[in-house]
């Protein structure tokens, strides 16, 4: 059996001697790139479980003052599991920072030093609080399964800048997927390849079919390459005779970019030469092997670290779109944010360690360079209520929750979209943000009118936007 | 009568307002944005004379509401939304109207396009009816063939057909085709005189095959979006999707009309009552995902509950439209569809017809001689029970009383003098508290660790404050698993029944037993087993929580390990006998009344009425009677995943089998329904091709069998058309419409119309609907068997009229048959419940399904790719780097893609680099695994540098190269 050192030293040499322009980098991209790109790159960070916007970003004395009153909304109110009981402050206290003195919770403090990076908007709207349909919309932009994910259409618009790494890469929760699991970044009626590739960073078998099984004790570093060598021969071969079909050349160089990916994917993730300070900046502990059972905050900045460092790694090695994921799917005890029972508990752990692992990917990137021309947007499926589910806990709240941006071509410091006193609906009910316009206003800043990006599937001309969408103009520089 | 008046004066006036110079450019100025010819907001227009009359009412300004809303008469409706019309506009405006709304004939600038004048909506025509150029009389001379049409068009376009394809080529072309398995070598031996009569022979041969209905049934599966898991949140398995999947198998093996089985898959249960068929094709209804937590944890009274249910018939009206009819139905959803005859409201009486149906599990016996005879006694008992409730109704009144305390007794309900206490030990009791929200537990110390299945609670009996049964039942509880006596730690909340008891109030059980987790959805370890109430029982003013007995079990049948282990509580009334905590676990409940009592109680309720009987009447009674219980049993069923009536409870009730309401949504949207409709179709259509859409009966069943008729109406030309070009496509690897699912304006034109609909009649009419002999029709044909090299004369690069057969690459599961077939490894057996190349973790909750976990050496995985499990969340990695078909969406063709990650996984995947070992055994020398691959012996060329390799690295690396080969995943 091949061990990954052997690969590296060995696998690929054998493709050398050929010289073809990439498949991928040669692909032209699509006609609705038409306006000047602000940004080439995406971070999206997903919260699955639908994180509170009241106490993490959106800051509202009201509930303060009227903490433990009964709560009245002025309506009737439909909440997932009937969670309407007394308004509920905030679980931790918020302050003031940088510049634009952006009110920010202590559970996500860390976040501080970039508050005048980052855009909020504080009025998004969902469909449904049921988790599957809210997290389907915020991720391909329809509730039902069955259409790409944001970062597939961007793969298909603008195709790949590394030829050796997926264009999408998907970091998905270590301990399980989100709902609908691989349904959020499918590529659905877009060809296979603009479908998120998972990375495990760290794992054994960071992806997929990298190396070959653990059944093939057979194979050798040497039997690989020779392997590939005279696969590619004897395809030339066949090649040769049908040379109308274009698909048979582009299969042969499809497997001299896999020898290319087995390099480069392995060096893309490995993180040891990352310095100390690196690292500890990125909340990554290394050698710490023995964490509490307990959900506990340095536990979860390792974690979230670890994948952050690998985004910044491969998004300077030319991945297009990296999208990570915290929390996984309903399940005891809690590792996600869906704080039915205990806000503090779920929410002060993901929270902390999401804060600290991000705010070091903001920061890197931007003394890097990178962060003008890479867009980060912060989601979650969902907002949780300003009245209490139980005493400690707060239900879902698909009525008004909280998204926010950062870096290519977003204006740092700025709030475009404010929520009601409460953080129950848009202040402005007639006037509220969708995930149509949050996406959007991304393809616009990558260059893409999003009116235009579209697809004929099943008698439809299919857009990420379906048939809405505005571009954010208070969020662009 | 002033209407009248206005008229005259407008015509005579000879300052009438000028509709082109003087309306018309109001309009533009302000409305065509939205009302135009770009957009037609709320389907109105205002540049076409018909459309934009139906807010006007000629004479009657203020009654026009074209006016009303410019003139900002609708307060709620300001128009146009964002500017204003000017005083003399809104005069001039004003004048037109009152002077009789006078728009010449003739004038519009567009032209309101008839949806119906396309193709598609024409009824079905033979070429030879009509010759209207002279490819077309050509045709007329020549008996009508597939060749014949598409020579015309060869020669109408100056295009020459090309050859042909050699022996070898055919052979493997017709075995992928129509088994998706590779030819043998011996299979190549017993072939290779290919003679007409031998091809022939060989078609036959190989459409006799069971192997051919295991190929097309996944074509079929994919155009149907079938799959084995829900999809969605928590994506849980659906064991019994498999029967569905195997009538489909059985119905194309057995080449069972084509009208019949579209029939049996949308009503089989009304049309074709007492066959297997008939129930088990209704998994067509359900093939598609379904949103669990939305239906199953959300009550239709919910708006939540409302979107999930509307977009589950949306998915039904889709898969049955979609598939069948290839129309894009569902963009009729928030508006008329805006390029073919389908109004919004066919679109809703669509969901009319299936509005009494949920997906869920169906009861079949195994051939249909059971079938009838279990329905017969069915039938039979629910006659015999009719009669006997008929005969007693009169005795009922009679006995008045003395029934209902009977009754009562045998409901459960408990009643005084009837204490169901056998010992004056009630169970376990919490201090008393004044408020209802004060939280409460009390738990038990197994002793040990052990991995609990189920929890039951038995309620309490007191007759304090009259209550009775369910006394001190808390109406919100929890019930938690832990190591930890303290709770603070690794603690498993004991999962579904959690939001059904700690969300919301739980009605009082009175006697009944509450049960927590099951087998295969639950499962979680601990020591301790913690009841929580969070909200008390009620007694008289004051709240309380008691129980009387907590058991705890490991296994279905095993023994309760909660029996005599030690409890503790928050707090607890010590009253011995009848309160302490060591009630908890002493094994005495009351119990609601035995089977035995019951029938006791049954037996004198029986004599009773039976004393009020006249003697005639007692005659026929006692009759009935022994002949009801004489009846057989029913031996238990078998089931599948099914649309059907659902009879459930709590928020995923069903309907019982009353048709939901079904309105018009306006804009799609829950929020704003407008007028009610009944079960329907698109009734555009029903009137160009004459067909009635009637529903017959009263039934629920009835619905879908109207629409069932209806499609398969043999003037329904698009069902026809529709089923030829997706069997073409798979022949030719792209349809006479390279739309298959998509027959309308926003589809594509036939290249080859009159062929299409010569195959659509004929496979109607002289084949009677035959699949098989529709395939044999299509292979026969010299079209298809040209080779797929092109040739110099002329053959055009896209190959859009046949010149020449088109190569194709093998989908997914043709890959990985072939692989296994190869190996010496594919197991033929057919039907039953799908393998599962995975590992289910977490199965309890939402299941992680683990395909890298999976041995690829498990025989029970070798069987053909039809029979894999499907789940939908995440699907198979490797089947779906190779194109498989996603069971969200319905599939008319597989995308084709190539990229560095379907190389790594044909080169390193489990399933490749594991049979490539087993290839290597099974050939034996690399000419073999040569032959077996590729259906034709390798050249010296090849042979020699393969073998050099084999030499160097073992037969095992070879054939993992040959697996590999472009040749190996294409077919010329």
């Amino acid at each position: 059996m091949l061990t990954r050192r052997q690969l590296l030293q060995t696998t690929g040499q054998g493709f050398g001697a050929l010289a073809f322009a990439s498949m991928q980098a040669a692909e032209t991209s699509h006609r609705s790139q038409v306006i000047a790109p602000k940004a080439k790159r995406v971070v999206q960070l997903f919260m699955g479980g639908a994180a509170s916007h009241i106490d993490l970003f959106d800051f509202k004395p009201a509930l303060i003052k009227h903490h433990g009153e009964e709560s009245n909304f002025g309506e009737a109110v439909e909440a997932f599991q009937n969670g309407l009981g007394p308004w509920k402050k905030p679980v931790w206290d918020f302050k003031a920072y940088g510049q634009s003195g952006k009110m920010l919770s202590e559970a996500v403090a860390p976040l501080g030093a970039c508050a005048d990076d980052m855009a909020f908007v504080h009025n998004m709207v969902g469909k449904t609080g049921v988790h599957s349909q809210g997290t389907l919309l915020q991720a391909t932009g329809f509730n039902l399964p069955g259409f790409p994910g944001m970062g597939c259409w961007v793969s298909y618009a603008l195709g790949s800048i590394s030829d050796n790494l997926p264009t999408f890469v998907v970091l998905p929760d270590h301990r399980g997927f989100a709902s609908n699991g691989p349904k959020n970044w499918d590529s659905a009626f877009l060809p296979s390849q603009h479908a998120g590739t998972i990375i495990y960073p760290g794992a054994e078998v960071p992806i997929a079919d990298l190396f070959p099984h653990k059944n093939g004790r057979y194979i050798s570093a040497r039997s690989d390459r020779g392997g590939f060598d005279l696969l590619e021969k004897l395809n030339r071969k066949h090649a040769a005779l049908r040379e109308e079909d274009s698909r048979l050349e582009s299969r042969i160089q499809s497997y001299e970019l896999a020898a290319k990916m087995q390099l480069a994917a392995p060096e893309a993730l490995d993180i040891s030469k990352e310095s100390d300070a690196m690292k500890t900046m990125y909340g990554i502990q290394e050698h710490r092997k023995v964490w509490p059972t307990e959900i506990n905050a340095e536990e979860e900045a390792d974690y979230m670290g670890r994948k952050c460092l690998a985004a910044r790694r491969l998004l300077e090695r030319g991945v297009r779109f990296v999208q990570i994921w915290s929390g996984n799917d309903n399940g005891f005890p809690r590792r996600n944010w869906d704080s039915h029972e205990d806000v503090e508990r779920d929410h002060g752990p993901l929270a902390w360690g999401m804060a600290k692992a991000v705010s070091a990917l903001i920061l890197d990137l931007k003394q890097r360079g990178l962060l003008d021309e890479t867009i980060i947007l912060w989601t979650t499926e969902f907002g949780r209520m300003p009245s209490t589910q139980g005493g400690k806990g707060r239900d879902h709240n698909p009525y008004v929750f909280t998204n926010w941006l950062c870096g290519g071509g977003i204006k740092g410091g700025v709030v475009a979209g404010e929520s009601d006193q409460w953080g129950y609906k848009p202040l402005d009910r007639a006037n509220p943000t969708t995930c149509y316009d949050i996406h959007a206003t991304m393809l616009h800043l990558l260059g893409i009118d999003h009116e235009k990006l579209t697809v004929r599937h099943n008698g439809l001309d299919r857009r990420l936007t379906d048939v809405h969408g505005h571009v954010i103009r208070d969020l662009l520089v | 009568m002033r209407f009248l008046c206005h008229l005259i004066l407008s015509t005579t006036s000879a300052l009438a307002v000028d509709f082109v110079r003087e309306v018309r450019p109001i309009f533009e100025k302000h409305c065509y944005e939205c009302h135009g010819a770009e957009k037609q907001k709320n389907d109105y227009r205002l540049d076409i004379k018909a459309v934009a009359l139906k807010h006007v009412k000629p004479g009657q300004s203020a009654e026009s509401t074209l006016f009303r809303f410019v003139s900002g008469l609708e307060k709620d409706t300001p128009m146009p939304p964002k500017s204003k019309l000017s005083s003399a506009e809104l005069e001039t405006l004003k004048r037109w109207i009152d002077e009789g709304a006078n728009w010449p004939d003739g004038v519009d600038v567009a032209k309101l396009e008839d949806k119906t004048d396309w193709w598609a909506f024409k009824p079905l025509k033979v070429a030879s009816d009509s010759a209207e150029d002279s490819a077309k009389l050509e045709l007329k001379l020549k008996p009508l063939s597939i060749d014949a049409f598409i020579e015309a068009k060869l020669k109408e376009k100056g295009l020459t057909p090309a050859p042909r394809a050699d022996v070898r080529t055919l052979i493997r072309r017709l075995f992928f085709d129509l088994t998706g398995l590779p030819p043998t070598p011996s299979d190549l031996s017993d072939w290779s005189d290919l003679s007409d009569e031998r091809y022939e022979q060989l078609v036959d041969h190989l459409l006799a095959s069971p192997r051919h209905g295991e190929r097309w049934a996944r074509h079929w599966l994919d155009a149907v979006h079938y799959g084995e898991t829900h999809g969605y949140d928590k994506d849980k398995p659906r064991f019994n999707a498999w029967p569905y999947r195997d009538y489909v198998i059985r119905a194309l093996n057995n080449d069972k009309p084509y009208a019949r089985f579209i029939e049996e898959q949308i009503a089989g249960d009304g049309l074709y009552p007492g066959t297997v068929d008939g129930i088990t094709a209704l998994g067509f209804i359900a093939a598609g995902p379904w949103d669990y937590i939305g239906h199953a944890e959300v009550p239709e009274t919910k708006l939540d509950g409302k979107i999930a249910r509307h977009l589950d018939r949306d998915d039904m009206v889709q898969n049955a439209i979609g598939t069948v009819c290839s129309l894009t139905i569902q963009c009729a959803q928030c508006h008329n569809h805006k390029f073919d005859p389908i109004t919004q409201e066919d679109y809703y009486s669509l969901h009319a017809v299936f509005a009494a149906i949920d997906r869920t599990e169906v009861d079949y016996y195994p051939d249909d001689a059971s079938m009838q005879k279990f329905a017969a006694l069915q039938k039979q008992k629910k006659r015999l029970a009719d009669q006997i409730a008929a005969l007693e109704a009169p005795l009922k009144q009679k006995a008045g009383e003395a029934y209902t305390a009977l009754s009562k007794r045998i409901d459960g309900a408990a009643e005084k003098g009837a204490n169901p206490n056998a010992k004056p030990d009630f169970g376990w009791h919490s201090a008393i508290s004044p408020t209802q929200d004060a939280t409460k537990w009390v738990q038990v110390d197994l002793g040990k660790s052990v991995q609990v299945e189920r929890i039951v609670l038995k309620p309490c009996y007191d007759d304090y404050g009259k209550i009775g049964g369910g006394f001190g039942f808390p109406v919100r509880f929890k019930v938690e698993v832990s190591d930890d006596p303290e709770f603070k730690t690794g603690v498993s909340l004991v999962w579904r029944k959690h939001d059904a008891t700690f969300m919301q109030d739980f009605a009082n059980p009175g006697l009944k037993p509450f049960e927590s987790g099951t087998a295969g959805d639950d499962g979680v370890t601990g020591r301790f087993v913690r009841v929580t109430a969070v909200k008390l029982a009620s007694r008289r003013g004051d709240y309380i929580f008691a129980l009387a007995e907590l058991e705890v079990y490991d296994s279905k049948t095993g023994p309760n390990l909660a029996a005599g282990k030690p409890v503790t509580s928050l707090d607890s009334i010590e009253a011995p006998p009848r309160w302490r905590k060591t009630n908890l676990t002493d094994g005495i409940a009351p119990e609601s009344r035995s089977e035995e009592d019951k029938k006791q109680l049954i037996r004198q309720r029986d004599a009773l009425m039976l004393a009020q009987a006249d003697e005639a009447r007692k005659k026929q009674l006692v009759a009935l009677r022994k002949e009801r219980d004489s009846q057989p049993a029913l031996p238990a069923p078998q089931k599948v995943y099914a649309g059907a009536v659902h009879y459930g409870s709590g928020a995923f009730k069903g309907t019982h089998g009353t048709p939901r309401t079904i309105q018009v949504l306006k804009r799609g949207d829950l929020k704003q329904p407008a007028q009610e409709v009944g079960p329907n179709t698109i009734q555009a259509l029903a009137g160009l091709f004459d067909i009635p859409f009637a529903v017959w009966g009263h039934n629920e069943s009835d619905r879908r069998a109207a629409l069932a008729k209806w499609i398969t109406h043999p003037n329904n030309a698009l069902t026809w058309r529709s089923i030829v070009n997706r069997v073409w496509q798979h022949h030719f690897g792209r349809g006479l419409v390279e739309t298959a699912n998509d027959f309308g304006r926003m589809g594509a034109k036939p290249s080859h119309p009159e062929l299409l609909d010569w195959l659509a009649v004929t496979f109607r009419d002289d084949l009677g609907g035959s699949l098989k002999k529709l395939h044999k029709l299509i292979v026969m044909s010299e079209a298809y068997r040209r080779t797929s090299f092109p040739t110099r004369s002329g053959n055009e690069l896209e190959n859009s009229f046949y010149a020449r057969q088109t190569r194709r690459k093998l989908d997914a599961e043709a890959v990985r048959d072939s692989i296994l077939a190869v190996s010496g490894k594919l197991d033929l057996t057919m039907g039953g419940p799908s393998f599962q190349d995975f590992v289910i973790d977490k199965p309890q909750h939402s299941p992680h399904y683990e395909y890298h976990l999976h041995d690829p050496e498990d025989p029970k995985s070798h069987r053909r790719s039809i029979y894999r499990f499907i789940v939908r969340s995440q699907q198979q990695p490797f089947m779906t780097v190779l194109d498989c078909a996603d069971p969200s969406m319905r599939v008319d063709k597989r995308n084709e893609s190539l990229s560095p990650l379907q190389a790594l996984a044909m080169m390193n995947n489990g399933l490749t680099v594991t049979m490539a070992k087993h290839f290597a055994a099974h050939a034996g020398s690399v000419k073999r695994a040569f032959q077996l691959a590729l259906a034709r012996e390798p050249t010296a060329e090849e042979l020699a540098a393969l073998e050099d390799y084999a030499k160097r690295e073992g037969l095992e690396n070879a054939c993992r190269v040959i697996l590999n080969l472009n040749e190996f995943s294409f077919v010329d």
